[in-house]
């Protein structure tokens, strides 16, 4: 008896350190997505003093929802509800979208039980997915005219508000490089392929074996690489969309098309550079973080997204980080040699099916404090780390990612492009270019496969 | 007045349960059909009556028929080596070792863990552990991530997916093992029977109740995996470890092409159906009293 007594608490033992591996071996294992809900962000003090926003006292008491896709931000909105609610008494209650579901999934069975968001915060695909049969007609709302440029329309409509901008290209590291090196490093004089290609060779030499980080996972290669091809068309989403349209009608040939072969002959050279070489599929996400802070890499291929994982591994608000263009030939007159692409990403839609009046103007009053009052600007910079498309806001984000892609988006040194691709196209053409990634597959069978994806989309 | 009687009882015991398993089980299952034959892109308000046209989109569907191959490898290796492992160490574990309660909780935790824990735990173990092995033994097998080789990420998945299973499939052949008779063990011994004759001629008839149970738990259970081939490998590398469930979530959320996704969900649901059947009858018959 005494003998199976101990033998079940060993077994217990082994049991609760199994379960307690279990629930902690997620967070340094698993090449986690740029969002972790878990930050804690620093906390940046808000004045709240002047507040000259007008509010409709009729709609006191208003309780209205907003589904929350960009995880990141979670805490920092219901921080935002918080001093709403304060100031104009309307209740907003923020739901995020739990880890594993996507935001379009979780929006859609929302609007499938009856009780869909007021508001949800949505990528620019799913509004474009949503908007005619569901979303309410913005095109009549004040803040339109400091966005411009940042709109999506959908039939010459508007359905949804910019929440934010984000760029991406290769982040350097600028310490790094200034010590391999041992001087300055100006961003701006690298202009072409070549030249690029040169600063690598010489920060091998310099002993950094590999510079640069390549992610494997396929939202990376799939959209933030590929996409260079529709959206370089000629900078512009327009373009991007018209793109897109030739592929699917068999009218742009891939193989011929200037574009394609510069992508790949860029995506090349950061191959041959890539850190992971060895091994590029077995790349691990978190690391990359780790080795771009610690100088193990000097660029790594990403967004201002990024920085909360850069934060995990140790970068200060004050060190220098900041993006190189994607670059894709050798004319330095060519505009992709010379801008970082910023978009705006994420966008609120509101419900115009089952939300009542009160609710709707009540969603309306919130989009609109966030665009207009004091109170808003700040908190949507300061508390929730965005990059604004509204230019009347004033503030600067405070992270080195944000800082710089809001400084290009301001001289003038980034192209507003973003394509709209169909949602499973970082899933299956991401796959066809990890294949490519390890070598598996040449350039004719890449080719291939994107054309074989919008051969089928018509 | 037996009528009368028999229609409460039925009310009373087995009505509530019916009425659970329509609304849970049989409406959502014909809806599920009826959607087979719309153009739902699974939010529009109108669905469009479109017969047979996503059978023909599934028949097209190359990467489909591709990952229900790869789910038939699977399975036949899971179901094979699960079985033969969990009988094995079911079998050692009733021989009365010292500590065997203390195996049994052993190999049976894994089980405890979910499947998306496991995969995760399992990602970090093959991208990591085993490569950190790799550079230090300088092993070959070791040296890259198994989860990057189209055929390692597979043996990882079907590794993984016997070390969570057998857990539960011990516990079964281990209470089997428990009920076999021991008169008709002893009758064996005496009458000369050792070793693999024991085994095939009197413990394997005598089993056969829980080999049913067994084969027919793993069989579904590897044919629907979804959770360990998500957090694992999730398709990677380039969508060569896709199962079957995996492919039809991809289809109906990740493409939108729900009628699509919920035809080739019902051609598995119909594929499983009848192998698990064909198993169940098969080893039913084998069945003896001892």
């Amino acid at each position: 008896m005494k003998k199976s007594i101990f033998s079940r608490l060993i077994a217990l033992g082994v049991l609760s350190a199994l379960i307690a591996t279990a629930s902690t071996g997620c967070r340094f294992g698993f090449a986690s997505n740029p969002d972790d809900p878990n930050e804690v962000e620093e906390v940046e003090p808000i004045d709240t003093s002047v507040d000259t926003f007008a509010y409709d006292p009729s709609l006191q008491g208003t309780s209205i929802t907003l589904l929350n896709s960009k995880a990141e931000i979670q805490s920092a909105l219901v921080e935002m509800g918080a001093e709403f609610e304060k100031k104009s008494g309307v209740h907003v209650e923020v739901m995020p979208v739990t880890d594993g579901d996507s935001p379009y999934t979780k929006v859609v069975s929302l609007y499938n039980s009856g009780n869909p968001p007021t508001m949800s915060i949505l990528d620019t695909t799913d509004v474009i997915a949503l908007a005619e049969e569901k979303a309410a007609d913005l095109s009549s709302e004040p803040w339109l005219a400091e966005a411009e440029g940042y709109l999506t329309e959908v039939n010459g409509k508007v359905y949804s508000f910019p929440l934010c901008i984000e760029g991406r290209g290769m982040i350097y590291n600028k310490a790094v490089i200034e010590t391999a090196l041992g001087e300055t490093f100006d961003p701006a004089s690298i202009r072409t392929l070549d030249d690029f290609t040169a600063l690598l060779d010489r920060l091998v030499e310099a002993g950094i074996e590999r510079p640069v980080s390549l992610a494997m996972e396929d939202w990376s290669l799939g959209a933030h690489h590929l996409q260079y091809v529709y959206e370089t068309y000629d900078g512009t989403s327009a373009g991007a969309a018209e793109a897109i349209e030739l592929l699917k009608s068999g009218q742009l040939d891939l193989t011929s098309y200037d574009r394609m072969s510069q992508f790949l002959d860029m995506f090349d050279v950061l191959r041959t550079y890539n850190v992971a070489k060895s091994d590029p599929l077995g790349a691990d996400y978190d690391e990359m973080a780790i080795d771009l802070v610690d100088g193990k890499t000097a660029f790594w291929f990403n967004g201002n997204w990024a920085w909360p994982n850069l934060e995990d591994a140790d970068a200060e608000k004050d060190d220098e980080y900041g993006f190189l263009p994607y670059f894709m030939n050798n004319d330095p007159d060519d505009f992709v040699n010379w801008q970082i692409q910023a978009s705006p990403s994420k966008q609120v839609m509101l419900d115009g099916v089952v939300a009542t009046e009160q609710q709707l103007a009540a969603a309306k009053e919130f989009l609109n404090w966030i665009v207009y009052s004091e109170i808003g600007q700040q908190m949507l910079v300061k508390t929730c780390n965005i990059i604004p498309p509204f230019r009347n806001n004033p503030y600067e984000p405070s992270d080195p990612l944000s800082r710089d892609i809001y400084s290009h988006v301001h001289d003038g040194t980034a192209f507003n492009a973003s394509a709209i691709v169909p949602n499973d196209h970082w899933s299956i053409l991401g796959a066809a270019m990890q294949k490519y990634l390890a070598g598996r597959s040449d350039r004719a069978e890449l080719i291939a496969s994107i054309e074989d994806y919008w051969a089928q989309q018509k | 007045m037996k009528g009368k009687s028999g229609g409460k009882d039925f009310c009373g015991f087995a009505l509530p349960g019916m009425f659970c398993f329509f609304a849970v089980v049989i409406i959502p299952f014909l809806y599920g059909v009826y959607l087979t034959m719309t153009d739902w892109n699974g939010v529009s308000a109108v669905k469009n009556f479109v017969a047979f046209q996503n059978f023909a989109s599934v028949l097209k569907d190359t990467q489909f028929w591709t990952s229900l191959l790869l789910t038939f490898k699977y399975v036949i290796f899971v179901v094979i080596i699960v079985n033969i492992l969990a009988f094995a160490i079911a079998y050692l574990l009733t021989r009365g070792i010292k500590g065997q309660n203390f195996f049994r909780a052993g190999f049976f935790t894994p089980n405890l863990i979910g499947g998306l824990v496991l995969g995760y735990i399992w990602q970090f173990v093959f991208s990591r552990v085993f490569v950190g092995i790799g550079e230090a033994t300088g092993w070959s097998l070791f040296e890259s991530s198994w989860l990057s080789d189209p055929n390692l990420a597979f043996a990882a998945l079907v590794l993984v997916s016997v070390w969570q299973l057998s857990g539960y499939m011990i516990l079964i052949y281990v209470a089997g093992f428990m009920g076999l008779n021991q008169d008709v063990m002893e009758a064996a011994s005496i009458d000369g029977a050792t070793g693999w004759v024991k085994l095939r001629s009197i413990i394997l008839p005598l089993m056969m109740s829980s080999i049913t149970i067994c084969l027919f738990l793993t069989l579904s259970r590897a044919f629907m995996v979804y959770d360990v081939n998500l957090s694992l490998t999730a398709g990677a590398p380039y969508g060569t470890t896709e199962m079957a469930a995996m492919h039809v979530y991809e289809k109906a959320f990740t493409s939108r092409q729900f009628g699509v996704g919920q035809a080739e969900a019902l051609i598995l649901f119909v594929i499983v159906a009848i192998i698990s059947g064909i198993q169940v009858y098969l080893t039913k018959r084998q069945e003896v009293e001892a």
